[in-house]
């Protein structure tokens, strides 16, 4: 979880984040799972990776990226399949508000022993207001023909329909963003353990604060 | 204690309500029934402040306030439920965790504190029996994948529970089964109250058997026309639109 700061209004003066991580599964079925909530700084460029060696080796990417005001996000995750039979599976879930980029980049890769790779790959992403844009950028890669890899995404936007029903029913803007927020995010709120995904809760909420005029 | 005076609503330059004027009192059921396309629904939209609609004249007073300088999220704290006639589904966020969001926003603009989990499990339980709302059907998504009848359902379940001044029914029974409506109109008599008013609007007779309005109106292009005890009801049943659409134009 990381949360560095993003900038004044203009988005003046935040942390460039920058961070590589990359996870090794050595042993046959090790597995590796990664699960982020990237909420602050101005720019951010972050693939936390596994390179699946060992036979049937698994690795997890989960991911929650929320952009506002002028941030940048341009993060997600690689996935090398070197060993017969490893497995991914990438879920990412990025929103974005104010003016803001949200980007999903990520590689995924069957070399030419990986027989039976398997990756399934979901990107969704909302958007908040008029001003925001959500890219996905999946990187494919098979050597093996054996492998399958699949991917799916999705852009939709928090409509006017939904804010007016939760408003109808006394929700504030705000309440009722990080509301529908929360729900967007849901599938990956629920890999964070309990006392993370309450702090994680409120952090996106924090997070989006300002989003709606 | 809802007045609506002279109130004229445009969408895109086109008129929609002309000049409508209608009073509500406190303890009140008025049915307002009109075809397609009178402005029924838009009526509705506007009490509760949904954007896009200009109101180019005219004022909604609810106890005296102007409910048209205040947010859709105010008028709901003052008591507006609109009980839509097509419920929105929200992916991912638990009718269960709506429930309790809007409730305790409720309860805190009155300066009330949140209600304990086993007490808000409790209310919706009751008032969930009442409505024959499964337990599982609460916890999916809001409004997602439920049925018609689920759909409206749930909107009296909220209303229930958020217990309004005005509670304003938009065509709560279409799309309804025989036995859902039943169920439905049940939930609405529940809730009668000498301190609370409802605004029925539907199409048809059909609802009105089982919520007995006190008055009814009948909209044509924008305006009340006519209005009457039940019986203009069954007249409408009778003779339909016709003779009033006529006398509007």
């Amino acid at each position: 979880m990381q949360n560095w700061y993003p900038g004044d209004a203009q988005g003046r003066g935040g942390i460039y984040n920058f961070v590589t991580k990359r996870g090794d599964c050595r042993g046959a079925r090790s597995k590796i799972s990664w699960t982020q909530v990237e909420t602050g700084s101005a720019i951010t460029w972050k693939y936390p990776s596994c390179i699946l060696r060992g036979e049937a080796s698994r690795g997890e990417f989960y991911s929650i990226a929320i952009s506002n005001g002028h941030q940048q996000v341009d993060s997600g995750t690689k996935m090398i399949h070197l060993g017969r039979n490893t497995t991914s599976r990438i879920i990412s879930k990025g929103v974005a508000a104010g003016k803001s980029q949200n980007t999903y980049r990520g590689q995924v890769s069957a070399h030419r022993l990986a027989t039976g790779a398997r990756n399934f790959t979901n990107c969704d992403s909302l958007l908040i207001g008029q001003e925001c844009g959500a890219h996905t950028v999946p990187y494919i890669e098979a050597k093996n023909s054996s492998a399958v890899i699949e991917h799916e995404a999705s852009t939709s936007k928090v409509s006017e329909e939904q804010m007016f029903y939760c408003l109808q029913r006394g929700l504030s803007a705000e309440e009722a963003t990080a509301l529908i927020v929360n729900g967007f995010v849901r599938d990956v709120l629920q890999q964070l353990p309990m006392e993370f995904a309450v702090e994680a809760q409120k952090l996106i909420s924090i997070s989006l604060e300002g989003s709606v005029g | 204690m809802l007045e609506i005076r002279n109130l004229s609503v445009s969408i895109q330059d086109k008129l929609i309500l002309d000049n409508l004027s209608l009073g509500v009192n406190a303890g009140e059921v008025a049915a307002i029934m009109g075809p397609n396309g009178s402005g029924k629904s838009t009526l509705a939209y506007v009490i509760a402040g949904k954007p896009g609609y200009e109101v180019t004249s005219g004022e909604i007073l609810l106890d005296g306030d102007n409910l048209l300088e205040l947010e859709p999220n105010e008028r709901a704290l003052r008591g507006v439920f609109l009980a839509f006639q097509y419920p929105t589904e929200i992916p991912g966020v638990g009718a269960m965790t709506f429930l309790k969001a809007a409730l305790n926003a409720q309860r805190r603009a009155r300066g009330e504190s949140d209600l304990t989990t086993p007490d808000f499990m409790r209310r919706v339980r009751e008032a969930a029996q009442a409505l024959k709302i499964e337990q599982e059907m609460l916890r999916r998504p809001l409004n997602v994948g439920f049925s018609g009848g689920e759909k409206k359902r749930f909107e009296v379940l909220q209303m229930a529970l958020l217990g309004p001044r005005v509670g304003v029914l938009d065509e709560t029974d279409s799309g309804l089964d025989i036995d859902a409506l039943r169920i439905v109109a049940d939930g609405v008599n529940a809730l009668r109250d000498p301190a609370r008013a409802f605004v029925v609007i539907t199409h048809y007779q059909r609802l009105l058997d089982h919520i007995r309005p006190d008055v009814v109106h009948v909209m044509s292009r924008g305006r009340i026309v006519a209005s009457g005890g039940p019986e203009l009801a069954l007249e409408l049943e009778r003779n339909g639109y016709r003779d009033y659409a006529e006398e509007a134009a």
